[in-house]
């Protein structure tokens, strides 16, 4: 049992960063726990303890890329009943993380009227309510938790396309199904923990037996639809996009347009969500901008370039690669959004949204010349919340118009200033602190 | 034309508050073989990269074929081959598209060395990167860098995965490229045997400084081990200077010295009436008793 | 022809130097017979191509081995052509005295020193 503990406690402390994320998530949520338990009229806690809840998620976002790779070692097969006590640490995070969003129920349902929690106790059928209201919430969350643990795993255990295709289309689904039903409040105990029953069953099965099914795996290999292997005859004239990795820009395209196909048939019911997904969709173009300076690496002796000229080259290169997805974007966007009849002036502010998306992610992915690093990352999470937060005006009212285009206006700006930072960086730098993060197998230090 | 494949003074980096290479001056003539030798950590890798300019020096300066290595003209670029410790394969490409890519960037490309080459070391055209052994993408790696047949030559451990039958065939190929002594080659390995074979300048890098840099001949010549024959109480209180390690049982003392030279042979036996026996080292003794 | 390792404390340029010279001396490398190439040789073990190369300038210039324009090192005509036991048996000598002596060390009796001396001969025909 002390190896699941230990198992569990690493997948939410290995690293600073998700230290940080945990502790600081458990902290805000049990501080709006208890602003809410004491005093009345404070349910706006509620967006707190939501905040805590997503930090505490994000700081055990390694669990799926931990739980793959320790399954995978050598050491798995040595440890006895290994998979076994690695399933249960799945098992017992999945719970640990959704329980947040459970317990949160009874507390602002106190919060919003009398702010005292002995209330509870005086009237029976009230904690009954709650409490049944909190685990229905808990089992969902637990369903919606192990969905998103398997998205993180594609997005961050296959550094390519296909993963990303795969971890956006899951993300799509579990995010917008499980939303209708909440919103509806139209599950029930029972079914959820059948639902849980079920898929944790499969799951575990099929991982304790993995080792015997490998055999059987030469029958999974899907054919190469996506033309991710490349010959020789289609790369002739764009080996520097080959080395930075973007050659070709209809990967990325593919990647992106099931999943917005699907998030539009399920979500133009609210439009500006719709168009929220399409703003972050726009953004996944800095995913393969982040490894643009250590891949340039390959460049350097290769080409009769200076550091200036190499950051010139790859600029030109990356935007070969993205106006070709943000005009394939664009087209969808306004061809989903005028048959399912969205209104103009979403339409209008979407498009410069899309471009920023792709203009601020592209070149803060160019300034990561060291590992992502605070000033990076907050960067991103500023960005991602200024672009999210204006389809989200627009749908508030045309007041706001005001608003969103200062906000573009100073988003813009930021693009040039994020650019010269980049090229800054670029021309300084220092490849032995720049490298490809490969996984090392049996080369030596 | 500059006979200096590369040039440093004084030449020193820091990451942070550490210093990893700390005021090392060398030249490499043409047709020089060198071997770098340290242990994991002692600076190898940065000292490979500082030379090609993938980073900046902190102090002093390093220059390829006369030039700045922060600043490479593409003449002197295309004149240089670099076998890096972590490949850069592309992993969805095959083998022959591979060595396509990168010949497409150099104007001079031997394409019938490559083809003998893929042949004696086993490797198939067709077969796809991300399917290659570990082993197989460092052969694949070495001849990236051979096909454009630079004048210098840069290897950061280019054999830690291979077996011992593809290390002697890599050995002979390099043989080969040295055997006009108008190349110079970098190589840097744990593993002594093969730079003791081909070396025949050797650099021993001890925390960040050249513990030793010369010909390896010399290098042989210089640490030796004695064998000192002589009344016990004489012996206790020997003291040769340069000793790395001393030994001492009896009547016979054993003691590695450095900086040797036949000469003191005799000054040592008849200033302390002993007998000294000369015994030469294997390259592999040697660094272990300079870094003792 | 050459046995050379290269993990001896030996250096290989001395190593062959040494060999060329029990070769000649023993008439094995007669006079005007060929040498192989620095490349060849170094090729072939494997060895760093100047130190074959300044082992042939060493035995030049010693006298022992030609050069010749555009073929490879051949011996000498004026090569000290002794066969005489004497001369052949003082290459050898310090080895012998080192074995004698580290056997003495080691209380090895002289019939034990000799049997391995046989049996390495018998091996070393192989």
């Amino acid at each position: 049992m002390s190896t699941v503990a230990r198992l569990v406690y690493s997948y939410f402390m290995c690293t600073p960063m998700t230290r940080a994320l945990t502790l600081g998530g458990l902290a805000l949520y049990v501080f709006s726990l208890y602003v809410m338990a004491s005093w009345p009229q404070s349910e706006h806690m509620l967006a707190f303890a939501a905040a805590g809840q997503i930090a505490l998620f994000l700081g055990s976002a390694m669990m799926p890329l931990m739980f793959g790779r320790i399954a995978q070692s050598k050491a798995m097969v040595l440890l006895p009943h290994g998979r076994l006590k690695l399933l249960f640490s799945a098992l017992i995070t999945v719970a640990i993380i959704a329980a947040p969003a459970g317990l949160v129920t009874p507390f602002a349902y106190v919060a919003g009227n009398s702010g005292k929690f002995s209330d509870l106790s005086k009237y029976p059928q009230l904690r009954d309510f709650t409490v049944n209201l909190g685990l229905v919430i808990y089992t969902s969350s637990c369903i919606l938790a192990g969905w998103l643990y398997v998205a993180m795993w594609f997005l961050s255990s296959q550094r390519n396309m296909a993963g990303l295709a795969k971890g956006l289309l899951v993300i799509v689904f579990t995010l917008f199904l499980p939303a209708r039903e909440i919103r509806e409040l139209s599950g029930t105990i029972a079914w959820n923990l059948q639902a849980l029953a079920v898929v944790w069953t499969i799951f575990g099965a099929g991982f304790l037996c993995w080792p015997r099914l490998r055999m059987v795996r030469a029958w999974w290999r899907l054919p190469d639809l996506l033309g991710t292997q490349t010959s020789a005859r289609r790369t002739s004239g764009r080996e520097v996009d080959l080395i930075l990795g973007t050659r070709n820009p209809w990967l990325m395209i593919a990647a992106l347009t099931l999943p917005l196909v699907i998030a539009s048939r399920i979500g133009t019911g609210v439009p500006a969500v719709w168009l929220f997904f399409l703003t972050i969709f726009s953004t996944v173009t800095g995913a393969i901008a982040g490894q643009a300076a250590e891949r340039s690496r390959a460049l350097w002796l290769r080409r009769d370039w200076s550091r200036a000229e190499i950051f010139l080259q790859a600029e030109r290169s990356f935007w070969r690669h993205n106006s070709v997805v943000l005009g394939v974007l664009l087209a969808l966007m306004v061809m989903i959004g005028s048959y399912s009849g969205l209104p103009l002036n979403l339409l209008a502010a979407g498009i410069p949204l899309l471009v920023l998306g792709t203009v601020l992610s592209t070149y803060l992915g160019f300034m990561i010349t060291r590992g992502i690093r605070w000033p990076e990352a907050s960067l991103g999470i500023a960005i991602m919340l200024a672009l999210m937060a204006i389809p989200l005006l627009l749908e508030a009212g045309n007041a706001n118009l005001a608003v969103v285009c200062a906000i573009e206006g100073c988003l813009a700006v930021l693009a040039f200033i994020l650019r010269s930072i980049a090229r800054r960086r670029w021309e300084q730098i220092d490849w032995s602190q720049c490298r490809p993060a490969k996984v090392l197998s049996t080369r030596q230090a | 034309m500059n006979d200096m494949a590369v040039q440093a003074s004084h030449l020193s980096k820091s990451f942070g508050p550490k210093r990893v290479i700390d005021d090392l001056s060398f030249e490499v003539s043409r047709g020089d073989v060198i071997g770098v030798l340290g242990k994991n950590g002692a600076g190898k890798t940065t000292l490979l990269e500082l030379m090609l300019g993938f980073t900046p020096p902190s102090g002093g300066a390093v220059s390829v074929f006369g030039h700045a290595s922060g600043q490479l003209p593409g003449g002197v670029k295309s004149r240089v081959g670099f076998v890096p410790q972590q490949d850069e394969l592309l992993d969805q490409l095959s083998v022959a598209d591979q060595l396509k890519v990168i010949a497409s960037f150099y104007g001079a490309w031997d394409a019938n060395l490559i083809e003998r080459l893929c042949a004696e070391w086993r490797l198939d055209p067709k077969a796809r990167i991300k399917s290659m052994s570990v082993g197989e993408r460092q052969k694949l790696s070495i001849l990236l860098a051979f096909g454009h047949r630079p004048d210098l030559l840069v290897l950061d451990e280019p054999v830690a995965s291979l077996d011992p039958m593809a290390r002697r065939q890599f050995l002979e190929q390099l043989v080969d490229a040295s055997a006009d002594g108008q190349r110079a080659i970098i190589f840097s390995s744990h593993i002594v045997s093969d730079i003791e074979r081909l070396a025949n300048r050797i650099w021993i890098l001890k925390d960040g400084r050249l513990d030793w840099h010369g010909d390896l001949d010399s290098l042989k010549e210089s640490v030796v081990r004695l064998h000192i024959r002589g009344a016990a109480q004489v012996l206790a209180g020997l003291s040769v200077p340069g000793a790395l390690s001393q030994r001492h049982e009896g009547a016979f003392a054993t003691v590695v010295v450095r900086d040797w030279t036949p000469a003191r042979q005799h000054s040592i036996e008849e200033s302390a009436a002993v007998e000294v026996e000369v015994e030469s080292l294997g390259l592999e003794e040697i660094f272990l008793e300079l870094h003792r | 022809m050459f046995v050379l390792k290269p993990q001896s404390g030996v250096p290989i340029y001395r190593q062959i130097r040494d060999q060329v010279r029990r070769l000649v001396a023993s008439g094995q490398l007669a006079p005007g017979a060929e040498l192989p190439s620095v490349r060849d040789l170094a090729v072939r073990h494997a060895v760093n191509p100047m130190t074959v190369s300044k082992a042939y300038s060493l035995l030049e210039a010693e006298g022992l081995l030609e050069r010749n324009r555009g073929r490879p090192m051949t011996v000498a005509s004026q090569a000290r052509n002794s066969s005489h036991l004497s001369k052949r048996l003082q290459q050898v000598q310090p080895l012998v005295e080192q074995t004698v002596l580290a056997a003495k060390q080691l209380e090895l009796s002289e019939t034990d020193l000799l049997k391995s001396v046989r049996q390495n001969w018998e091996n070393g025909d192989e």
